[in-house]
């Protein structure tokens, strides 16, 4: 068979060797612009569920929020009959963006291209468009609604699938859902705000860092300084044979048995939930969901370059919160886990630093945990990686014959 | 009459004097102790995306609404950031911030509140890249109190133009 007819991604497959070891990972997958190009196909566009948001973001008729999966940019919308949509955000003419910004209300007047004025409804549909004389005779405005993603909830967090292949929901994320009661509840969130920062790094290294429970007491010092531990816990990978999600819980010491290096100590304090248990969830491929102290937050990782990887940080309280505990997780939320939280941010220097010289060659390895096979791992080992890169593999046609 | 337009041009003075001190001081690192003192004691630093502002959305960046919570960001960017290295002395990402200001303006209340505003774009000079970074643009809205020795910071406000930050924050802005 001649080489031209195959998928480019199977010619980027046998480019970039994948040692035969599933513990390493070869370092041109950050390098590489031709396979950037070809994740957005094979991975965000594959039968995967993308996390793109939580329905209290858009509680209102005609709310949308606008959000990448992968490469392409969507508008996540309530309908005026209330029903979420996920619509292309291209008008279906010439291919315009039809809204910037973050987040809006279209109930009144829908979306209006401003190329040529064509306009939508908040469900997609073309209603209108101008100055339609000597059109060909077979235009038909229903045909040319935005092209629309396949959109499922769980508990109020809204997915979207750009491929019919995608199995159901519920099947896609199998054991995960046990994490996701946890965190969501009956889904009654209230949504607070979002925050979103650019990180210098290769999105598939943003998110193998949430599956690796090693680097957290080495990087994040505060939680050194504080002597917060975690007592027990596990990392578990739901549905590893085919998704690869994560799944890591743990309990935490509480604020009373920690060093009280801040005056304020709110910061690492559980007061709306009955212990100090937590989840940490990566919802393959690029959602993340937890329940870290009293922070419930969602993150929407949306590759940008090869080295650029935008990450929103959504926070929620529950729509019951007294105004205390939703005071309390104001303060909380970005303070612990934010872009200038006494956390998260040395995951932005370390990252980046492993993008900057991804350029060396050679292989990444991943030893904590990995004499065990499969999951369960204990919660500080980083072995929950592998299960990540071989949903990978297997979505990019990487050969993974070697388990 | 004249005393309280003399009173009032001193305040504005005044306040513009806190600002240039801020700025000498969140431009070095070294001095991050001396932030704290700039504020007074039942003073907020908010730093908060415009979207989140004019939304009426409560997440802000960085909400240090107590003066404690002011004192602890020195101890966190101090003690707790290990990234870079671990002693005080060492900056995360060996990173130099620069804060170009202004223009800077001073309006009084009816109650006599200066609020002093001016608009500011901080650039970082980071080791780990050759290039300088605009870190952050935006507006600040503060309010100073004058009830010390010295005027000082009731309230700073750090709006971000950008709904999305270009990096993570180390330092005050």
């Amino acid at each position: 068979m001649a080489e031209s007819v195959e998928p480019p991604r199977f010619d980027l497959a046998r480019r970039i060797r994948w040692p035969q070891e599933d513990n390493k990972i070869p370092r041109e997958i950050f390098t590489d612009p031709d396979l950037f190009r070809a994740e957005m196909d094979g991975v965000f566009t594959g039968p995967v569920w993308v996390l793109v948001g939580h329905e209290s973001e858009i509680p209102k008729p005609g709310d949308y929020k606008t959000i990448s999966m992968g490469a392409a940019p969507v508008i996540v919308i309530r309908g005026a009959n209330a029903r979420v949509s996920v619509l292309v955000n291209a008008c279906a003419h010439r291919g315009t963006r039809l809204v910037e910004g973050p987040s809006g209300n279209v109930l009144r007047g829908g979306f209006r291209c401003i190329y040529h004025m064509w306009t939508y409804d908040t469900d997609g549909r073309l209603i209108a468009v101008s100055l339609p004389e000597d059109f060909p005779q077979e235009f038909r405005k229903e045909d040319y609604g935005l092209p629309r993603a396949r959109v499922d909830t769980y508990r109020g967090a809204i997915f979207a699938t750009l491929n019919d292949d995608a199995p159901p929901l519920l099947e896609y994320l199998a054991e995960l859902t046990g994490g996701l009661d946890k965190v969501l509840e009956d889904g009654a969130l209230e949504f607070l705000g979002s925050i979103r920062v650019i990180f210098r790094a290769n999105w598939k290294l943003y998110v193998e860092n949430i599956y690796d429970g090693y680097h957290v007491t080495a990087l994040h010092t505060g939680f050194q300084v504080v002597r917060l531990r975690s007592h027990g816990g596990e990392r578990l990978v739901p549905n590893y044979e085919r998704n690869g999600h994560l799944w890591g819980r743990s309990r935490s010491t509480p604020v009373n048995q920690l060093t009280p290096a801040l005056r304020d100590m709110s910061l690492f304090d559980t007061r709306t939930k009955p212990t100090t248990d937590h989840n940490m969830m990566v919802v393959f491929p690029s959602g993340v969901v937890t329940d870290y102290f009293d922070t419930i937050q969602m993150r929407y990782v949306i590759p940008l370059e090869l080295d650029r990887t935008q990450i929103e940080f959504a926070f929620f309280g529950r729509q019951h919160d007294p105004e205390e505990a939703r005071l309390h997780r104001v303060r909380q939320g970005p303070e612990v886990l934010g872009p200038a939280g006494a956390i998260t941010l040395e995951d932005a220097a370390a990252l980046e630093r492993v993008q900057l010289s991804a350029t060396a060659r050679g292989e990444n390895v991943v030893l904590k945990g990995t004499p065990k096979r499969f999951p369960p791992y204990r919660h500080v080992d980083e072995a929950p990686i592998r299960h990540f890169y071989q949903a990978y593999r297997r979505l990019m046609g990487f050969h993974s014959d070697d388990h | 009459m004249l005393t309280s337009l003399v009173d009032a041009q001193g305040r504005k003075q005044a306040a513009l004097e806190l600002l240039v001190r801020y700025i000498r001081i969140v431009d070095d690192p070294r001095r991050l102790a001396e932030w704290p003192d700039l504020f007074g004691d039942s003073a907020e630093y908010v730093v908060i995306t415009r979207e989140n502002h004019e939304r009426g959305l409560p997440i802000a960046v960085i909400r240090d609404d107590t003066k404690d919570r002011i004192i602890d960001r020195v101890t966190i960017i101090k003690n707790f950031w290990g990234a870079g290295g671990r002693a005080e002395d060492h900056h995360y990402n060996e990173s130099w911030p620069r804060h170009i200001v202004g223009p800077a303006w001073v309006e009084f209340t009816e109650s006599g509140e200066a609020r002093l505003g001016a608009n500011f774009a901080v650039y970082a000079t980071v080791q780990v890249d050759p290039e300088p970074r605009l870190l952050a643009l935006g507006e600040y809205q503060d309010v100073v109190d004058f009830s010390g020795e010295i005027p000082k910071f009731k309230s700073k406000k750090v709006i971000l133009d950008t709904s999305v930050l270009q990096d993570v924050f180390v330092y005050p802005l």
